[in-house]
């Protein structure tokens, strides 16, 4: 019974990281480049409507994907845009986004299905991996998930090797440290930036569109619930460091699962409460930590080259 | 043969000159040296060779083929690399990660930058550990790693933009001999400095700009140093006297100091003490380590040291931007340390602060609002300003103190670096009561004219009966001025001499630690 339990709550845990992990993982590489997406929950929001639309259109949840990818992408553009060429305030121009996508996303979601609807949408089906499967405990909970879960902790392996072994990465962090120090070794601040933003968008995309046809195969109204400030938060509480972001990740994974497990377990602990764990955790997390990691030194800080 | 030619080059920022047709040439094997005042156009010429900044007219051309990059990668992939007068290297990176900075491939290979590294250490002397992270190294060594990044893509031309200023004098010696290790091996040196000390030790030709123009280019051999002087200020140069040989570093040449010896012989009462005063950063890094020093009524004591040795941290605390972690500070019986720059101001202290941008005035704010900064109360009545009164006291003070402003209404920003200068010090030596002067780095950009007048004021300062401290990383500026010099090292006093005792000698090896005398 209890074993029971805990496999769902591993896996519902493991389920409600995944989001996080993507959005958290590209967003840490645009901030070692020197750029706060703060629209990265409306990237994701944007991406997991148009996930689900493409996806309830064609009946391929794949070309879901690579819609609500695209469409997160072309957002991250025009961040990049705003916020590295026009040299915007990067905190304004995200919360405009954010705005902007749940505005136009409960607005298209309910001119195109309708306000109550209740249409399943194609989704993933999990893989289910005997060798993971095999693990006590944890084991089914590991195995019974769908193949962009896997993707997630992949791409926080890339990006890992991306900012340690590759000369790009190398660009990424003296941008976004020393943009003035990168420009006079010929480093293009302004390129390596795009790219950064756009690496985010990539991932928020991933990660929103995984919340629509990978994991709930549906829709719903602001159904991020600011799955991306918390990604933002991961990214501050993991010190700009890939693995101790991952892990704050699935630290706000397993506490939102709580709301599944403590109800199951007969305790008497209000559900609401559980729901604003996550939210608490992450506070507490800024305000305990935030003086001991050293946040990248040009973070927010337009590039202009002068003399 | 030569390397890099200029021809008629001209650049302009909005309505000012700050180039005027400069042609010249810089011949294979050179060690080629820019002199010329703060503001005489050596770093805008840096930057138009490097790429930073493009020009207006005139055509350069670099190993006979026509040279217009538009941005220092395209000057790097031509061969032309630039130590800047403030280093580009990421501080939290290591030495190997910053060398590797925009030349390698797709995947990082640490291993070819440090056999690079053993080559280059062998041929000039170059060495440094390439796991050692920026941060942790003094100026002199990331000044070396600055040289070492240009010399690895076995460059045609190296510019050095006033290398010179942030070492102390073993480093500058390294340096000029790296200099003429670059040369030896067919590759040409611009080396830009406002010293001449340094030029007749290293330099094959010199050229003197002034305003922007190219007053003169001579061959070195021979040469006579007081008429470089003579074309680099525009004036003669017995008249400037002993400021002008501070301001270029005329080593051995500084003539005997009237004022100082003229002046008060000893010092009065003690108006400043401080008492082992102690100051950890907010990463709990010593900067002050039981550091005593008395100054008294009428005299100017001297700090000299290496920058980044608590010299600034001194300032800060005497200024009330930040609070000593143990110790006193007493002026005239009130202590003062760890307390408001009101308070400290109210016993009877001005500052000249070392950061004459971020703390000693407001740039967007007009002059007079600017000299009445912290007496804005003075011109208020009935809670309202009365700006006229102000507009009035103002220009008075402005003519007591040759401060050149149109009017005082017009924006500080507007302003030159001299006349900021001569604007705070107005604001700070009209405090009642005055009875101490701290002047950090008061002549940091100041060309010669502005230093004279500076250095007049302390001494006036001085010889009213204020006691004067001042900081400085000019050790020739501070054996002009000063009647004492003490030398700080790692947060301590470590020697002191007396007016009429100075050596250069003596006091550098005392900055760096050697010996104490």
């Amino acid at each position: 019974m209890i074993d029971e339990q805990m496999a769902v709550f591993v896996g519902s845990g493991l389920r409600l990281a995944v989001p996080i992990i993507f959005a958290a993982t590209g967003e840490m590489l645009s901030e070692r480049a020197g750029v706060l997406n703060l629209s990265l929950d409306g990237m994701m929001l944007m991406s997991a409507f148009t996930a689900a639309l493409a996806s309830w259109a064609t009946g391929s949840p794949l070309i879901g994907v690579a819609a609500g990818v695209l469409v997160a992408t072309a957002v991250a553009a025009v961040q990049a845009v705003l916020s590295v060429t026009l040299r915007a305030n990067q905190l304004v121009v995200g919360i405009g986004f954010n705005i902007l996508a749940l505005g136009s996303t409960t607005f298209l979601y309910r001119e195109i299905f309708g306000p109550l609807s209740r249409d399943p949408i194609p989704g993933f089906a999990q893989l289910n991996l005997p060798w993971l499967a095999g693990i006590p405990v944890i084991g089914p909970a590991l195995a019974n998930q769908t193949g962009l879960a896997y993707v997630s902790i992949l791409m926080v392996v890339v990006t890992w090797l991306i900012l340690k072994y590759t000369s790009f990465g190398l660009a990424v962090r003296a941008v976004g440290e020393d943009p003035r120090a990168a420009d006079k070794a010929g480093i293009s601040v302004a390129k390596t930036r795009y790219l950064g933003v756009l690496y985010a968008g990539i991932l928020a995309g991933l990660g929103g569109a995984f919340m629509s046809v990978a994991d709930s195969n549906t829709f719903t109204e602001n159904m991020t619930k600011g799955a991306g400030y918390l990604a933002i938060t991961a990214v501050i509480f993991g010190g700009w460091n890939p693995w101790y972001t991952l892990a704050a990740c699935l630290l706000f994974g397993f506490a939102t699962a709580l709301q599944f497990l403590v109800p199951a377990l007969q305790l008497d602990v209000p559900v609401a409460l559980l729901l604003l764990l996550p939210y608490l955790l992450a506070l507490v997390a800024i305000a305990g930590l935030v003086g001991k990691s050293r946040q990248p030194s040009a973070l927010t800080i337009p590039f202009e080259r002068g003399g | 043969m030569a390397v890099l030619e200029l021809s008629g080059l001209t650049k302009r920022f909005g309505a000012f000159t700050a180039l005027d047709d400069i042609s010249l040439q810089i011949e294979r094997g050179e060690v080629h040296c820019l002199l010329g005042e703060n503001g005489a156009g050596k770093s805008t010429l840096c930057n138009l060779v490097f790429g930073v900044h493009r020009p207006d007219a005139g055509t350069m051309t670099l190993g006979g083929e026509p040279f217009h990059p538009r941005g220092p990668a395209e000057a790097l992939q031509r061969g032309v690399v630039m130590v800047h007068q403030h280093f580009s290297l990421v501080p939290n990176m290591s030495v190997a990660e910053n060398l590797m900075l925009g030349r390698a491939s797709a995947v990082l290979k640490p291993q070819d930058i440090i056999v690079r590294m053993e080559q280059l250490a062998a041929e000039y002397g170059l060495e440094i550990d390439p796991e050692a992270r920026i941060e942790d190294l003094s100026v002199g060594e990331r000044q070396r790693v600055e040289i070492i990044k240009c010399l690895l893509g076995d460059p045609q031309l190296l510019v050095l933009d006033e290398p010179t200023a942030v070492l102390q004098p073993d480093e500058i010696d390294a340096l000029l001999a790296i200099c003429r290790q670059v040369a030896l091996r067919g590759k040409s040196v611009i080396l830009v400095t406002h010293k001449l000390g340094e030029i007749s030790r290293v330099a094959d030709r010199t050229t003197v700009l002034r305003q922007g123009r190219i007053i003169e280019t001579v061959a070195m051999e021979g040469a006579d140093i007081r008429s470089l002087v003579r074309s680099m200020v525009g004036r003669d140069v017995q008249s400037a006297g002993s400021v002008l040989a501070a301001a270029v570093d005329i080593e051995g040449k500084t003539p005997a100091k009237p004022s100082s010896a003229a002046g008060p012989a000893s010092p009065g009462e003690a108006v400043l003490k401080i008492s082992d005063l102690v100051y950890r950063d907010p990463h709990g890094v010593p900067r002050l380590d039981g550091l005593s020093l008395t100054v008294g009524t009428g005299e100017i004591v001297g700090i000299a040291g290496v920058e980044g040795n608590g010299q600034t941290e001194l300032g800060l605390i005497l200024a009330g931007l930040a609070a000593p972690s143990a110790g006193a500070i007493v002026v005239r019986g009130t202590p003062v340390g760890g307390r408001t720059p009101q308070e400290i101001t109210d016993a009877g202290v001005g500052i000249v602060p070392e950061d004459r941008h971020a703390v000693a005035c407001i740039k967007e704010l007009s002059v007079a609002e600017n000299l009445y900064l912290g007496a804005i109360g003075k011109f208020s009545r009935f809670g309202l300003l009365d700006k006229s009164a102000r507009r009035k006291a103002a220009e008075a003070m402005m003519r007591d103190f040759d401060v050149r402003a149109s009017s005082p209404d017009v924006s500080m920003a507007s302003l030159s670096g001299g006349n900021q200068q001569k604007a705070v010090l107005a604001r700070e030596l009209s405090l009642d009561p005055l009875v101490f002067l701290l002047a950090a780095q008061p002549t940091r950009g100041l060309d010669v004219g502005a230093i004279e007048a500076v250095y007049n004021r302390i001494r006036a300062a001085r010889d009213d009966g204020l006691g004067v401290l001042l900081i400085s990383s000019e050790l020739e500026e501070l054996m002009a001025v000063s009647d004492r010099i003490a030398v700080i090292y790692r947060g301590k006093l470590v020697g002191e001499l007396a007016a009429g005792s100075f050596s250069r000698e003596a006091i550098g090896a005392m900055m760096s630690g050697h010996a104490h005398v």
